[in-house]
């Protein structure tokens, strides 16, 4: 089971604020990483986080652990990706990040600050289904639907970078994604049904 | 978990015992159509739009004004008693406003995950780091982390009166005649593994007191048995209690009522006089939500020369956890006349079963189903030809011997070898079969209907949709019923309010909601032509419904209306006018129509059977076993959406191999301790390991609406473990068949070749 590349400055992160970050350990840090460590340290109370998700900008204080996952859903109530394994298993928390898909379980809220976040809630046009989402639909690709906000953002990932794949490119995007239901067959079809990927 | 079916769910009994009539009576007032303009056509989900979009807000999404985040102290251990606890610097933390201790020092806990405590603090952070200040001292006691060690004579006594509790024998025939009558024995010891629902939406809920009323949105199974469980549990009347679960995020069996995490969080919202919202991490999930038991059958079966079952021993034995039950049924659809069983539950220290998808059948099917290949190899028999010669008679319930050729012809049985691939190479294919039965009858449901003077229609019921399609298949029946298109229809639902509905489990809901929406939707159409006659200047018996409108007919027609006849029979009656169905219901004015109605006879049934084939490729350099493909014929009475329906079946097949080749709870055989209580290391199919899936939906509408949900998850692992073996030759008689056990099965055989 291929699993999604997993962000990899939360490493990064733990590493530069990490308060045990020992000797022995920065000598094999890169130069990047440790130029980042003379950073101040932040936290461990709340501090002031920007983040620009769906084309907004939002203002929030959060503690440096929050994840944008948690930050997205507690403190803006924007609950469209769902937490599920929150340990970057699943899939269910997937957001796309300058085109490129993220657990966003696994991203803290001050890492993603200054970046672009889309979400499956800022995907349709007001009512009119991105492509994608009406596939899903047409396709009975969702059952319980709690999976489909991560296997919806994964696929317009894959549709932007690839618009048409193979059913083999396609399912290789998805692998990142569980489904508990089984609605890997819809789900599937979905994908291979939009044509070009972009909207309309 | 009732299934409400005459067939038994567990036990022993052999379905062909028990048949259905070939042809049950229908309902005598609003039967189903013999011609439909919806039921049985392919409709995209109604709240697919909610949910791809993510508006549809499940329990997990709600956010209440002031809410905080609650979390559940649990024991770390097996086994221990309480010394001592100390929760007084948690109750000073930061951000925590409610604290509670459910333990005493000197008492037990049974497995890790059990609950001793709750707090709810303002932030999920501030809660978790509040729930690391309790000091909690524990004697740690011997712990029984598997059945082996719980079965061992030396055991230390773990549980009450004893570690094991042994059923009585069940015996039928004359097993020494059996087995003497038999020309070739098979004996063998089969086992399944201990699973877990794995919900994507843990168990939780949010919960916020009004004075003395509690509402609470709960991901449940049963909004109404949930009520039931809050009130009993907080000794509150049930009048004051309000459950909401507009979307839920999967359950398969593990999610009936409030359980622990439930009353703990209503509780601390009480004490803390705020809404609290308490959802379980994954971890707790896989600890303390419910399992599918694991089984064991140690078996001795023989068969005559000419390859007919003579005779069934077995000593069976599984866990359910500490203190539940692990029963299944065995032998499995096959008849063999002599038979006996012993059945011993084994109690070790993890978190208890709940029912689980088709409870007991997957085990029952998988130990059963592989023996079957076993004993045909013995008498050189095709595997399905064997099945045909041993199966129960045709009856409505159980269609094997018709369903068998069926999907035999689309795997293409014939290309089948036999046990062991010849072809040279590491990639062997092979080909195998089984067959599941089910119960799916469902009664009980109640629903209110509404037609407004604008046309518009609602229907309450206090159902669920757990991720069924429940709502569509809701409003595609009360479409039918009033000649309307299904976006026309409001279905509310998943609300306490509602009238009653059962809970969703063993595949009941379809056949007890569906009839309540027949009838109900069928008397308000009865409630709407009262009401209008008399502006129409007819009586209420000559109008009729058509699509969109409806019809004033002949009066010398029979009376179709009340036999609840829709448009397409209807059309016989000669239409003297036709009256759009927004300008029908503006003659109501300003009073709706407005009944209820019920779950009646004559609708719906129990008794469903199916058949699946499995093709797959087994690399035996490295063990790897890639599903390709899966044949499944079932059936489910009157199929309402075709749609929907087949992805039941998808879904029950997935996790059908997910049984067979991925998923296991394993526990450190020290501490008991779950190893793999993540997404990770408990395995599940990938979208690179979901196989073709190819579903015969067959259609019997005369037996009326019967559940699907569980049936197509029954056969699908023993069909790919049989599969294994005609690939490999080798014999895995435990799953799920990982590369680990199947590398070291080939090793021991020297390979196929």
């Amino acid at each position: 089971m291929a699993r999604k590349k997993i962000d990899e400055s939360r490493r990064d992160f733990l590493k530069t604020v990490g308060v045990v970050a020992s000797a022995s350990a920065s000598l094999t840090i890169a130069p990047e990483a440790r130029a980042r460590q003379a950073l101040a340290t932040l936290g461990p109370g709340e501090v002031p986080v920007t983040l620009t998700i769906n084309g907004r900008r939002h203002q929030l204080n959060v503690e440096p652990r929050v994840t944008l996952l948690d930050a997205m859903r507690t403190r803006l109530e924007i609950t469209g990706q769902k937490r599920v394994c929150d340990r970057g298993a699943c899939g269910a928390c997937t957001v796309i990040i300058e085109g490129r898909t993220y657990y966003s379980c696994s991203m803290l809220a001050i890492e993603a600050q200054g970046k672009n976040i889309r979400t499956v809630d800022g995907l349709a046009n007001g009512s009119t289904l991105h492509p994608v989402q009406q596939a899903f639909c047409d396709n009975d690709g969702l059952m319980c639907g709690f999976c489909t906000p991560g296997f919806v953002m994964a696929t317009v990932a894959l549709l932007e970078k690839n618009p048409n794949p193979t059913p083999e490119q396609a399912k290789r995007a998805l692998d990142g994604n569980l489904c508990r239901c089984g609605t890997n067959i819809g789900v599937l079809k979905a994908a291979l049904a939009v044509k070009g990927g972009a909207r309309g | 978990m009732d299934n409400g079916s005459r067939i038994p769910a567990s036990g022993s009994r052999q379905v062909a015992e028990v048949q259905a009539p070939a042809r049950p009576p229908q309902h005598e007032k609003y039967p189903w159509p013999e011609k439909s303009r919806l039921l049985g056509t392919r409709v995209s989900r109604i709240d697919g739009p909610m949910k791809v979009s993510g508006r549809a807000k499940y329990s997990y999404d709600i956010v209440r004004p002031g809410m905080l985040y609650g979390r559940i102290l649990r024991s770390p251990h097996a086994h221990a008693r309480l010394k001592s606890i100390d929760a007084s610097a948690a109750e000073k933390a930061p951000g925590v406003k409610a604290l509670l201790i459910t333990i005493k020092p000197g008492e037990k806990v049974m497995f890790p995950g059990e609950e001793i405590g709750a707090l709810a603090a303002a932030t999920e952070q501030q809660a978790a780091d509040a729930l690391r200040m309790i000091k909690v001292e524990w004697e740690v006691l011997p712990a029984l982390a598997n059945v082996e060690q719980a079965m061992r004579p030396e055991a230390p006594q773990v549980f009450t009166p004893a570690n094991t509790r042994r059923g009585t024998a069940q015996e039928d025939g004359d097993l020494a005649a059996g087995f003497k009558s038999a020309a070739f024995t098979v004996e063998g010891t089969y086992s399944t593994q201990v699973q877990t629902h794995t919900s994507l939406e843990t168990h939780g809920c949010v919960c916020e007191w009004n004075g003395d009323n509690l509402t609470a949105w709960v991901s449940t199974q049963a909004v109404h048995g949930t009520r039931e469980g809050f009130a009993q549990g907080l000794k509150i009347p049930q009048a004051n209690v309000r459950v909401i679960t507009e979307f839920m995020g999967g359950g398969f069996g593990s999610k009936f009522g409030p359980d622990m995490q439930g009353l703990l969080c209503a509780r601390l919202a009480k004490a803390a006089n705020a809404p609290v919202k308490l959802m379980l991490d994954r971890k707790e999930e896989h600890l303390a939500t419910g399992n599918r038991p694991s089984a064991f059958a140690k078996v001795k079966a023989g068969v005559s020369a000419d390859g007919k079952l003579t005779a069934f021993d077995a000593t069976t034995w599984g866990t359910g956890g500490a203190g539940a039950g692990s029963d299944y049924p065995l032998p499995y659809i096959y008849v063999f006349p002599n038979r006996r069983r012993m059945h011993t539950d084994v109690y070790i220290n993890s978190g208890q079963q709940r029912a689980m998808r088709a409870p007991g059948h997957p085990q029952g099917c998988f130990v059963t189903e592989v023996l079957m290949d076993e004993l045909a190899d013995q008498v050189r028999m095709d595997p399905m030809e064997f099945r045909l010669k041993n199966l129960p008679p045709l009856a409505p319930n159980a269609m094997w011997a018709k369903y068998f050729p069926m999907g035999a012809e689309r795997i293409n049985w014939k290309s089948r070898h036999v046990t062991g691939d010849p072809t040279p190479g590491p990639i062997k294919r092979g080909l195998g079969c089984s067959a599941n039965r089910w119960g799916g009858a469902g009664t009980g449901a109640r629903a209110h209907c509404e037609i407004a003077s604008d046309g518009s229609v609602v229907m309450r019921c206090g159902t669920q949709d757990i991720g069924t399609g429940n709502r569509t298949i809701m409003a595609m029946v009360v479409a039918e019923t009033l000649g309307l298109e299904v976006p026309q229809i409001t279905i509310e639902l998943g609300d306490s309010h509602h009238p009653f509905a059962p809970g969703s489990g063993g595949s009941t809901t379809a056949a007890a909601v569906m009839p309540a929406m027949r009838v109900t939707a069928g008397k308000a159409r009865d409630a709407l032509f009262e009401r209008i006659a008399p502006q129409l200047g007819v009586a209420a018996t000559e109008i009729n419904i058509g699509v969109g409108e409806v019809h004033v007919v002949s009066p010398s027609t029979p009376d179709s209306s009340a036999s609840g006849q829709t448009a397409s029979r209807s059309g016989q009656a000669p239409i003297l006018r036709r009256v759009a169905w927004r300008d029908a219901c503006k003659m109501l004015g300003t009073v709706p129509v407005s009944v209820d109605g019920q779950w009646e006879r004559g609708l719906s049934a129990g008794g469903t059977s199916g058949v699946q084939f499995a093709e797959v490729e087994v690399d035996i350099e490295t063990g790897i076993t890639k599903v390709k493909k899966i044949v499944c014929v079932q059936d489910c009475g009157l199929v309402v959406d075709l749609k929907t329906a087949e992805t039941q079946c998808h879904g029950g097949i997935i996790s059908g191999v997910n049984y067979g080749v991925f998923e296991e709870r394993i526990l450190d055989r020290n501490t008991a301790n779950m190893v793999n209580p993540n997404m990770e290391w408990y395995h599940m199919a990938g979208q690179s390991d979901i196989p073709e899936i190819d579903v015969v939906l067959v259609d019997t509408p005369e037996r009326g609406v019967i559940g699907i949900g569980e049936p197509p998850a029954v056969a699908t692992a023993a069909a790919v473990a049989n599969a294994i073996r005609n690939a490999t030759g080798v014999t895995l008689r435990n799953i799920p068949i990982t590369p680990d056990k199947l590398l070291t099965e080939l090793e021991r055989a020297g390979g196929t070749n």
